[in-house]
């Protein structure tokens, strides 16, 4: 069962310029914003329906719809440019047959693009989740997927 | 019979990326001895090297680096040991890369758990919270300004004027923001400090609010480290269980909590004006100062504001041996700077020096060259907004006013190394990509300009001669450098101006 929205901004309800983290915790807890989350976020803040948009809108991180339970993101930072990051990202996308941005049709995966991980020192970088790989290869971010799948 | 004690496998980023928590996983299963305790301690910053396990025996502490190999083979810890010893385990402090650096800041990385406060204790850690509270926040500030530190999150402002600032101000609600939203591509030290000496953060942020007179703290954490918010905010916990943060901290009457905030993935947000409306809960857009933020800060009360590095460095200062930091270096440069070598590079990591060395003692000294084997083409110093040097620039200093003087800044102190299969045209133009992805768009030239300065560099790149083209980028970075009210839109231009200088005829052409 869902949990009721309160529940999850409740903590961040008396928190000066609480709505970010609330935000964080939405997403968290049920994948992305929903028009009825913005509906209920703007009451409970005491603001605009067009002012949490704003905020979410801003920001990379916060989405409007759902997108892949794994997270892909790619760095292309200047270091990891020097660590051929940009054939990296040709042959992930090619691998999985999705542009930045896209989401697979079994909504397992999503890719982006991310500008510096700060693990600068052995790039190209990438991050499933909260994962950082390093040195990475098409076939270390397959391998870590699987191993990903397979624990759930 | 020799006895094996400790096994240290370091629980950071840049090890973990790299297998050291599969590692960890393996040696913790098959350890049935009792005796041996296995310690997650933080990196070293030698990063070529993780993981790099190491084994304390006899009271001798010795490591091997476990790239790429495979430990899933092995059943008894007695396997693992053979296997350590048969690949020539070594000191770390004996290799140069460590020797030859001035860790001051950086000093107890990758020596223990970063959660262990025993630990921190022991090697000085609390003695300069002590010392502040024993001759009060003026004399705090003045040690502070006495040392020359500088900020060194980018502006390189001194830390002890802006401190003064703050604490002249006649209001009784303060608040410090701490900036970790450490964006430049190509830096780690923020990340290091958080992940492997946490505690370091906590009492420098201590000190700082106690001098100024603030009651509340705010990390603002860039949420792509999510390891360091992991630490930190056990660090938070652990400090707050010890009385060294909440009220009357340690039987004083100085009271001080510091709340976690986490960014959203915007660049720009790095900026101390953008900063605050993201913890305000708003948009990142920049505001324009005046009012300066140490006068009119986070929700319009006096705020200090330094980035991780900064405060980190504000407790060796007080140490009573004086640890010599301000001895070091002249002029704006004083003190150490945490340089963060990477990009194409065989030793790549944190290397802590004075600011008067070369960048080829830094490049081959240090880091031994590039990783490809390649000639080096080109190194950006500084960050995205930095500038490019090329090969022939080797002896360059990297002296905050060597390199104002090549218009250029150390920035936050990250250092990328190309090999010659560089486009540096292709580096211009991420320069001018990377601000139309990040501007805020509150000021038109960042906004607006930075899309047509990608289409002029793609037009470059078709007609290198274009006069008209030249003369248009011209305008445009000098536009974008007087009417930007920040750095994003104001230092976009040092990257290509250095391109256009020091590259001749690799963008444009005469």
């Amino acid at each position: 069962m869902a949990k009721h929205l309160i529940n999850i901004i409740n903590p961040f309800l008396d928190k000066k310029g609480g709505l970010m983290p609330a935000l964080h915790a939405v997403q968290d807890h049920l994948g992305f914003i929903s028009k009825d989350n913005i509906r209920e976020l703007a009451i409970a803040f005491n603001c605009s329906q067009a002012e949490v948009i704003d905020v979410i809108t801003f920001y990379d991180d916060f989405r409007l719809k759902a997108i892949g339970k794994n997270i892909i993101k790619i760095c292309q930072a200047e270091a990891c440019q020097s660590q051929n990051c940009k054939e990296l990202l040709h042959n992930l996308t090619s691998h999985f047959g999705l542009n930045i941005n896209e989401t697979s049709n079994d909504l397992n995966i999503t890719l982006k693009e991310v500008f510096c991980l700060g693990n600068c020192a052995i790039g190209p970088s990438v991050m499933i989740n909260d994962m950082v790989i390093g040195e990475a290869t098409t076939e270390k971010v397959v391998n870590q997927l699987k191993v990903i799948n397979a624990e759930e | 019979m020799t006895e094996v004690t400790k096994i240290f496998i370091p629980n950071e980023t840049s090890a973990n990326s790299v297998g050291a928590n599969l590692l960890h996983q393996i040696i913790k299963k098959i350890n049935n001895d009792e005796g041996i305790k296995i310690i997650r301690n933080g990196s070293w910053g030698a990063f070529w090297l993780e993981p790099f396990i190491e084994i304390e025996k006899d009271g001798i502490r010795q490591g091997v680096s476990y790239r790429n190999i495979d430990l899933s083979h092995l059943n008894t810890i007695e396997e693992f040991f053979l296997d350590f010893e048969s690949r020539n385990p070594f000191d770390i402090n004996d290799i140069d890369f460590i020797k030859k650096q001035n860790r001051i800041v950086f000093s107890r990385i990758g020596n223990e758990d970063p959660l262990n406060i025993e630990y921190y204790k022991n090697t000085n850690g609390y003695q300069s919270l002590s010392t502040a509270f024993e001759i009060g926040p003026q004399e705090t500030i003045n040690l502070i300004k006495e040392s020359g530190l500088t900020g060194r999150g980018g502006a390189a402002f001194p830390t002890g004027i802006k401190m003064q600032t703050v604490f002249d101000q006649d209001s009784s609600l303060k608040y410090l923001a701490c900036n970790a939203d450490e964006g430049d591509g190509g830096t780690f030290s923020d990340r290091l400090i958080m992940e492997s000496d946490p505690f370091a953060l906590i009492e420098g942020m201590t000190i700082a609010a106690y001098a100024v007179g603030a009651s509340k703290g705010y990390i603002y954490l860039r949420s792509e480290y999510p390891l360091a918010k992991d630490y930190l905010l056990k660090a938070i916990n652990i400090a707050s269980d010890n009385h060294y943060l909440g009220n009357n901290i340690q039987g004083s009457d100085f009271n001080f909590e510091i709340e976690l905030r986490i960014g959203a993935g915007s660049y720009v947000c790095g900026e101390e004006t953008a900063m605050m409306e993201s913890i305000e809960g708003r948009r990142g857009l920049v505001r324009s100062k005046p009012p300066l933020p140490a006068i009119t800060g986070l929700f319009k009360k006096p705020t200090l504001i330094n980035n991780v590095v900064t405060l980190a460095t504000i407790p060796p200062l007080l140490l009573k041996d004086q640890s010599n930091f301000s001895k070091i270096g002249s002029n704006k440069s004083v003190g150490t700077m945490p340089f963060q070598l990477s990009g194409n590079i065989k030793n790549g990591g944190l290397i802590e020096t004075k600011f008067d060395i070369t960048l080829n003692e830094i490049v081959e000294d240090f880091g031994s060259g590039t990783q490809s084997g390649d000639p080096i083409h080109a190194i950006q110093i500084g960050g995205p907004l930095g500038i490019y040097l090329s090969s022939s620039m080797l002896n360059t200093s990297l002296t905050i006013e060597s390199l104002q003087e090549l218009k250029g800044s150390v920035g936050h102190g990250g250092i990328i190394v190309f090999d010659n299969s560089v486009n540096m045209a292709e580096q211009a133009k991420f320069a001018m990509e990377f601000c139309v992805k990040e501007s805020c768009g509150k000021c038109t030239p960042c906004r607006i300009g930075s899309v047509r300065g990608v289409e002029i560099i793609e037009r470059l790149q078709k007609h290198k001669t274009s006069k008209e083209d030249a003369i248009l980028l011209h305008d445009l970075c000098e536009t974008l450098e007087s009417t930007s009210l920040c750095a994003m839109g104001g230092m976009t231009p040092n990257p290509i101006r250095s391109i256009i200088k020091f590259f001749p005829n690799e963008l444009i052409e005469k």
